[in-house]
Formats: C-alpha cells, sequence, structure tokens
C-alpha cells in the first residue's frame, strides 16, 4: 500500500534539548495511524512538523509522495485538515462565521460549512458564539474546521480532549468511518490508549522523541506475550526512559 | 491576497475596529480643533495648524496604531488560530492583508482627520485659501510617520501574544517621541525615534513670540523640509517591514 507520509530521520532540538530524534514515520493511504506515547514524548511537535508549523532541526517529511518545504507547503497543505492541541476558533464570531472564513481561504464550496456543522452535530449550534461554548463543543467545531475540505489527510492531535464519554465515543465512530466514506488517511495522536486500540489500524509509539515502535496493530498484539495495549505502550515506553 | 483581505473583514465583525479608530479620531479632531480663536489665530489660521497639529498627532496617531493593530491580532493568538490560518495561507501573504487592512482604517482616519481640518478652517473663516500643496505635504508627512510606527506596532502585535507588551513598549515609544518634541535643542534626539518624526517633518514654525508680548509681533514662517530625513524615515519603513515579515514568517506556533 502507497505510503501518504514519510518521514526520514526527523529532528527538532530546542536549545538543549533533543525533542524528536531521528523520527522515520511511515503513514499508509487510507489507514488510520494512532500515534502515541507519554506526555513530553514529541508527538505534538512531530505533528507541528508535519504541518510546517514547525521547523525540522533535521531530516526530510515526504506528504503524498513529495517533499515538504517552502516551495511545496502551500499545496501539500491544501491537502491536509488538521487539529493541533486546543481547537482554534475566533470567539468572537459564530460557529458559521469561523467556518465561513476557513472556507474563503480554503476556496471550497459554501454547502461544505452546513456539511461538516452536520457530521460534528454542531447544527442546531451554529449562530451561537463560540466564546459560550463548552470544551468539547469547541473541539467539535475544531473537527469541523479540519474537515471542512474533506482533505486527503487529516492530522488530530488529542481530538477527544475536553468531550464527555458519549463525546468519545461518538468521535471514535466517526474518525473510524473517514477512510471508508471519505477516503481520508488519518493521523491521530492520543493519551488514551484505549481508545487508539479500538479505532487505529497501524500504531507508532513515541517516548523521548524516538519511535519504539511502528507497525500494525494487531501484529504488535500477537508479537508480544502482553495482553492489552496499556502494558505493551509502558513496556515500550519504560525501557526507553530506564536508558 | 483578496481573500485574505475579505476574511480579515469577516474577522472584525464585533470587533467595533472602525468605530474605535473613528472614536479616537473625533477625541482627537475635539482636542486640537477646540479653542478661543482670536484676531491672529483667524488670520493665521492656516499656518497654525500646520504647525500645531504635528504635536497632537505625535499623540494620537502612535495610540491609535497601537489599538487597531493590537485588536487586529489579539483575535488570532486568543484562539490560537495562527495554527490554523499559517497550514491554509502563505505566511508572508497573512502579514501583508493584516497589514493593509490595519493601515487602511488608519489612514481612512488620517484623510478625515485632513479633510474635517480644511473644512473647519473655511467654516472658521481663516484669511486666504488653504494653502493646498502645504496641506498635501502635511498630510505625507503625518502618513509616513504613522506607517512606521503602525509596522512596528504590527510586527510586535503579531509576535507576542501577551498584547500588554506591544502595549507597553508603543506608549513608550509614543512618551519617547513627544519628549523629543519639547527637546528642539538636540535634534538627534527625535530623529532616534519614530515616533520623534512628526516633529522632525514639521516645517511650519513660530517665530517672535515671546513671554512679555506674546503673539504681537509672532508670526508664522515655512522652514525648510529636512528630505534627507524624510528618506531615512522611508528606509527604515522597508527595514522594518523586511525584517518583521521575517520574523514572523519565521515564527513557530
Amino acid at each position: 500500500m502507497k505510503e501518504i507520509v514519510k518521514t526520514n530521520g526527523l529532528s527538532k532540538r530546542y536549545k538543549d534539548v533533543l525533542s524528536v530524534n531521528s523520527l522515520d514515520m511511515n503513514v499508509k493511504e487510507g489507514h488510520i495511524y494512532g500515534f502515541l506515547g507519554p506526555n513530553g514524548a514529541g508527538k505534538s511537535t512531530t505533528l507541528k512538523m508535519l504541518l510546517d508549523l514547525v521547523k525540522p532541526t533535521a531530516g526530510e517529511i515526504d506528504i503524498f509522495g513529495k517533499r515538504l518545504n517552502s516551495k511545496t507547503r502551500i499545496e501539500i497543505l491544501a491537502n491536509i485538515g488538521s487539529l493541533i492541541e486546543s481547537p482554534s476558533y475566533y470567539g468572537h464570531l459564530t460557529a458559521a462565521e469561523n467556518l465561513r472564513i476557513l472556507q474563503i481561504l480554503l476556496d471550497v464550496s459554501p454547502s461544505n460549512i452546513n456539511e461538516v456543522l452536520h457530521i460534528v452535530r454542531l447544527d442546531r449550534q451554529h449562530s451561537k458564539r463560540v466564546s459560550s461554548y463548552s470544551l468539547g463543543m469547541k473541539q467539535r467545531l475544531g473537527l469541523a474546521g479540519a474537515l471542512l475540505s474533506f482533505p486527503k489527510l487529516l492530522i488530530l492531535d488529542e481530538p477527544t480532549n475536553g468531550l464527555d464519554p458519549a463525546g468519545i465515543q461518538e468521535m471514535r465512530e466517526l474518525i473510524r468511518s473517514l477512510p471508508e466514506k471519505y477516503g481520508m488517511t488519518v493521523i491521530v495522536s492520543s493519551h488514551l490508549l484505549s481508545e487508539i486500540d479500538q479505532m487505529a489500524d497501524d500504531i507508532g509509539i513515541i517516548a523521548n522523541g524516538k519511535m519504539m515502535y511502528q507497525g500494525p496493530l494487531n501484529l504488535l498484539h500477537e508479537t508480544d506475550n502482553t495482553k492489552n495495549l496499556e502494558e505493551i505502550f509502558l513496556n515500550l515506553t519504560g525501557k526507553e526512559s530506564s536508558l | 491576497m483578496i481573500k485574505l483581505l475579505k476574511c480579515e473583514y469577516k474577522k472584525t465583525r464585533r470587533k467595533y475596529i472602525l468605530f474605535t479608530a473613528l472614536l479616537i479620531t473625533i477625541i482627537q479632531l475635539c482636542w486640537a480643533l477646540y479653542g478661543n480663536y482670536t484676531e491672529f489665530s483667524i488670520k493665521n489660521g492656516w499656518m497654525m495648524f500646520l504647525y500645531q497639529l504635528p504635536l497632537v498627532n505625535a499623540i494620537f496617531m502612535p495610540l491609535l496604531s497601537i489599538i487597531v493593530s493590537s485588536r487586529l491580532c489579539d483575535m488570532e493568538h486568543k484562539g490560537s488560530m495562527f495554527r490554523k490560518i499559517l497550514v491554509i495561507a502563505e505566511k508572508g501573504k497573512i502579514y501583508d492583508a493584516k497589514l493593509i487592512y490595519g493601515f487602511s482604517i488608519i489612514f481612512f482616519c488620517n484623510i478625515l482627520n485632513w479633510c474635517v481640518t480644511i473644512i473647519f478652517g473655511y467654516i472658521k473663516g481663516f484669511s486666504g485659501d488653504v494653502p493646498i500643496i502645504l496641506y498635501l505635504l502635511y498630510l505625507l508627512f503625518t502618513v509616513v510617520p504613522t506607517f512606521a510606527v503602525y509596522i512596528f506596532q504590527h510586527t510586535i502585535s503579531l509576535l507576542f501574544k501577551n498584547q500588554a507588551i506591544t502595549f507597553f513598549a508603543g506608549v513608550i515609544g509614543t512618551f519617547c517621541g513627544l519628549f523629543s518634541m519639547f527637546l528642539p535643542q538636540i535634534p538627534i534626539l527625535r530623529k532616534s525615534f519614530i515616533w520623534g518624526y512628526y516633529g522632525v517633518l514639521q516645517f511650519v514654525g513660530l517665530f517672535g513670540w515671546t513671554k512679555e508680548e506674546r503673539y504681537l509681533n509672532a508670526y508664522f514662517e515655512i522652514m525648510d523640509i529636512d528630505w534627507i530625513f524624510f528618506t531615512i524615515l522611508i528606509a527604515i519603513c522597508i527595514v522594518m517591514y523586511v525584517i518583521g515579515k521575517k520574523l514572523f514568517c519565521g515564527k513557530e506556533v
């Protein structure tokens, strides 16, 4: 299967701290790639580098078969939807007005606004100012913004933050349906291991900036003696921490 | 670029930025134009304005720049929107669109201010016709220093999340520029701060005024225009724009 994202020796140094260390990431087209790691492992930095929000200290990034650089960034990023860390929004505007701004910038059909509002179930609250939204609603709006252009690649950093259990379940089902319904590839990072376990096809486990495991999730379950992902995760990240 | 400007307009909905800018302009006009107009003032009204108004501009134009740039950039910082829009649009174009949109509000206020001043002069019955060439020069010497101040404010408002930093930097600059205008015996002082250029480019002087006789023998005279420092100011604008844009484009979010 074609690799839609491929990084080679990707590194990021902040002063004396090597946040991401020679990371080789391979994401297959049409798959859900779960990106796991403890706090401060370098997940968000890696995802930000994929979006050119942070410049790598070393290494290369190839997305859709093209090298990400200042010349190709707009062309590549036009096909990526993202939700990084906390959701982004203009609090003084309504959800529909927020999406309208993104719709103009993305140059997509205005009908996409209602469609994505319906997908994230915000169609009834679209005329309320976002500043009055709960964190969960803001998170849904963030996801609506990421889906607005129905991109080929969706990068979601902790997308279930602030959602209630029903919302988490809903979000999980939605993410799960995206490859089949819209042909999207999804990279999703989460600290909820069980969530990734239920969602991802492939998995990447990162600790102290290093990739500890990468491959199909089921293969990991088969090759490790331990049974659940939490134990495998602690086993892998614990190894790195003790080094 | 048109798309980005359209978005800037849509983003400012319910932010009342133009309304705030107009309010500041009205306060400025009230302060500048209110006063006791004596026979001397009516006779020399056109020149008197050219002498007095740069000082008022040195207070209000930086204030206007601080408020407009800060309100335009704060909404991006507050909702972490740079993380979103920097992925969609070119970083340099975002810097330019915000600069054009914000400065066009300031420029509109400048033009409004200029027009009201002239209309006020006619209503008050100032002697003679308005010296239009001198007033056009005055407009130029208001707009260019304001543009320099705006680029500075725009850049730091984009770079710093905490808008209190941009506010204090702007206020300190304004005070430096203002005080330098009261120290004409140290010309290098006012030339060292972009905020002082309203005074550097002032080309009408008041002569013959004494404490005892006051305006009895006073007269206004056109002085030599400091074209060298006007050119230097344009160069400063270009340098600040290039550096500001580079810093913004290199910013990691």
